[in-house]
């Protein structure tokens, strides 16, 4: 039996090593004979909505630009799987470029550092990467176009002596501070009429039920509130659950960022009249576009501008391409949209 | 017979506990344990070379099935092939591997970690915010990582063995307490900023195997050390009373207090040697993915019980094996590279793993339920 063990595991080990020579050179020139480029998108995690919604776009301009397209991510926002299979793509030596959505910025680096080196390009969207390890990063929208365009629905709705406040997600949350850092500068400059009544945000830690006791306090707290902005996606229907069952839609106006999916039913019934959010096909379209344009060399620091298929001329600042300014949903316009 | 159990190495067994022997207790044993090796009378009872043949053969088995995995992914997957992509990947099993060592132990004893990941989670914490916040040397941050595991790990088998909790029950609820303390720790931020000679721990290699020097197949720092603890692992659990008696807890916890094991203290010492080993793999998982997080290693624990089952161990104790668990993580590593690389889409792939663990699980109660009718 021994023996039997020995003798299958050395000719195992033989057969394996044997293979390698003849195997290797022969993949190479097909490789290299292979015209069309082929591009990996991996967004945060697969299965959720919004996601979904940039799939069809990358789908739409890999389909029109005759690139190969491969979109798929983790199960859960999980950047250890997200590396893991990054780490994959890299050794099956098939794609040009890797256009990823990290969940982690510094977590991803080293892995997209490696990609680069061996002459892969790095494309981030969604949220950012350490800027020295990828090539590009696709904003959908600046801090401050997120900020201005929260600011002017509120204003035009409650008119500029607005006493508003606003619910984030958790205190730590890098995006979500900047907008809220930006909408104060915002406020300042363009509104001094307005007031914050809080002075810290009200953090509901990413739970819609959460959020919704919290609304539910400040409306009773605050007899002289106007307006609510929540800011997160999950937020915004907790919030909007609240002013629904207090009844309170006519008093206080509710606004925020949020999927159109999750808010459609709140927009039907005039619980939340307008929100904001950037359009999730149009920024997996332009990820696939910025990876193309990338690889082809089309994409210089520097420019201005690059034309994104449908998109037109995109504004590029620094080593960022800016998908533009968000949308405003409201019932006019909510059903044109599925994310 | 005498052959069969050399195999194995399993001839240290038949110095069979003394103890019990001599107490008399032999008739106290109810008639399932005699098919344990480490309880069966020396030189006699058919029953000792069957186990061990049947050890041996299912290693065997998934040695095979490993290799066949192997060749058939070669074949079909273009670009699996590759030696030094393998080796890179290798460097993601290597802190599940480490967990899955002791995780033989426990399992053998019928027990279970549940926290692991929390565990690895707190040490990771606990470096990075002594080497970024208190400006610590990374040798002693790493020291004291270690330290914290080793410590969270004698506080579940405290919790275990003497405050007679179930082991399930008492690491499920260590493993959100030490996530949640993690989490408090660092508020949620991710720690980063280590130096390179300590992100070569996850990232560096060594050995260089096929000579090409400087851009190509090394062998990982982390994957050699997972090595180097399977092997430490796997002679402590077939040649030294430690195995025998972790084994014989998991048979029959009964038999073993009256066969004069100190099962508490056996039980404290397996669970402090997870929390070690969670800490040594906090560090190489910290060092690979260069950034210390509280919700880092999610999900790690039931992947690393996942390859001990696959590798053979019963889940409900008797019987560890660690090469085996060895075979197992790399099967399930394979699978899941082989897959990708394949482009089957994640959620598929997870479906996959899913039915072989089922698949592992049929067959290791078949093997049982055949052994014990023999």
């Amino acid at each position: 039996m021994k023996h039997v063990f020995m003798v299958s595991l050395v000719a195992g080990v033989l057969i394996v090593t044997g293979c390698k020579p003849s195997s290797v050179p022969s993949e190479t020139p097909s490789l290299s004979a292979q015209p069309a480029l082929s591009i990996a998108v991996m967004p945060k995690l697969i299965g959720i909505d919004f996601f979904e919604a940039t799939k069809r776009g990358a789908e739409e301009a890999a389909k029109e630009l005759r690139v190969n397209l491969l979109y798929d991510g983790p199960t859960t926002n999980d950047v250890q799987q997200q590396v893991q299979m990054i780490e994959t793509w890299i050794a099956s030596k098939k794609y040009d470029a890797i256009a990823v959505a990290p969940n982690d910025p510094d977590a991803i680096a080293p892995i997209l550092t490696e990609a680069r080196k061996v002459g892969i390009k790095t494309v981030a969207w969604d949220a950012d990467a350490r800027p020295d390890a990828r090539d590009w990063f696709v904003n959908q929208c600046t801090a401050e176009s997120v900020a201005r365009t929260l600011m002017d629905v509120m204003a035009e709705a409650v008119g500029p002596n607005a006493r508003y406040l606003i619910i984030t997600g958790s205190l730590t949350a890098w995006n979500q501070n900047t907008w809220m850092a930006e909408m104060e500068k915002y406020r300042q400059a363009k509104y001094p009429g307005m007031t914050n009544l809080t002075k810290d945000p009200l953090a509901t830690e990413e739970d819609q039920e959460l959020a919704t006791q919290v609304t539910t306090d400040c409306l009773k707290r605050y007899a002289e509130l106007q307006g609510i902005f929540a800011i997160t996606s999950v937020a915004l229907p907790g919030a909007a659950e609240a002013v629904r069952s207090a009844q309170a839609a006519d008093r206080v106006f509710l606004t925020g960022l949020s999927t159109p999916n999750m808010m459609k039913g709140y927009v039907k019934e005039g619980v939340v009249k307008k929100f904001v959010l950037w359009n999730a096909v149009d920024l997996g379209y332009l990820a696939v576009h910025t990876a193309v344009a990338c690889i082809k060399g089309d994409l210089k620091p520097g420019a201005a501008s690059f034309s994104a298929g449908r998109l037109g001329e995109v504004r590029i600042r620094g080593d960022e391409v800016i998908l533009g300014d968000p949308i405003v949903f409201d019932a006019s316009n909510i059903d044109r949209f599925d994310f | 017979m005498a052959p069969a159990n050399d195999i194995t190495g399993d001839s240290a067994l038949h110095e069979a506990p003394t103890p019990m022997k001599d107490k008399g207790l032999q008739p106290l044993v109810p008639p399932r344990v005699r098919t344990a090796p480490h309880l069966a009378p020396a030189g006699k009872g058919p029953a000792a070379p069957g186990i061990t043949g049947c050890l041996f053969v299912r290693e065997l088995v998934l040695l095979l099935f490993l290799l066949l995995m192997f060749g058939a992914s070669s074949l079909f997957i273009e670009g699996f092939w590759d030696w030094p992509s393998l080796l890179r990947r290798s460097r993601y099993w290597a802190a599940t591997g480490m967990v899955a060592v002791p995780m033989t132990f426990i399992i053998s004893t019928a027990g279970i970690d549940l926290s692991v990941g929390s565990m690895m989670a707190l040490s990771g914490i606990t470096l990075g915010l002594l080497y970024n916040d208190a400006h610590w040397p990374i040798a002693w941050a790493a020291c004291a990582a270690v330290a914290v595991g080793i410590a969270a790990g004698a506080f579940n088998g405290t919790v275990i063995s003497y405050g007679r909790v179930p082991p399930l029950v008492a690491t499920l609820a260590t493993m959100a307490l030490f996530r949640g303390i993690a989490m408090g720790l660092s508020r949620a931020r991710s720690l980063k900023g280590f130096p390179d000679r300590f992100t070569w721990l996850g990232q560096g290699n060594v050995l260089d195997v096929f000579g090409t020097r400087g851009n190509g197949p090394f062998v990982p720092v982390s994957f050699l050390v997972m090595l180097g603890m399977f092997a430490i692992g796997g002679l402590l659990l077939r040649r030294t009373w430690i195995g025998r008696f972790a084994e014989c807890i998991g048979e029959n916890e009964t038999a073993a207090e009256f066969a004069a094991i100190d099962v508490r203290r056996m039980k404290l010492v397996l669970y402090t040697a997870c929390g070690l080993a969670c800490g040594l793999a906090a560090l190489f998982h910290t060092a690979l993915y260069a950034t210390a997080k509280a919700d880092t290693a999610r999900g790690l624990e039931l992947e690393a019980i996942a390859c001990v089952v696959v590798g053979g161990t019963r889940i409900s104790g008797g019987r560890g094996s660690m090469s085996g668990a060895l075979f197992g993580l790399l099967i399930i590593g394979i699978l899941r590279h082989g897959l990708l690389m394949a482009e089957v889409k994640s959620q598929y792939i997870i479906i996959c793993v899913g039915l072989l663990l089922i698949v592992a699980a049929i067959l290791n109660e078949r093997l049982a339920a055949r052994r014990s009718e023999k």
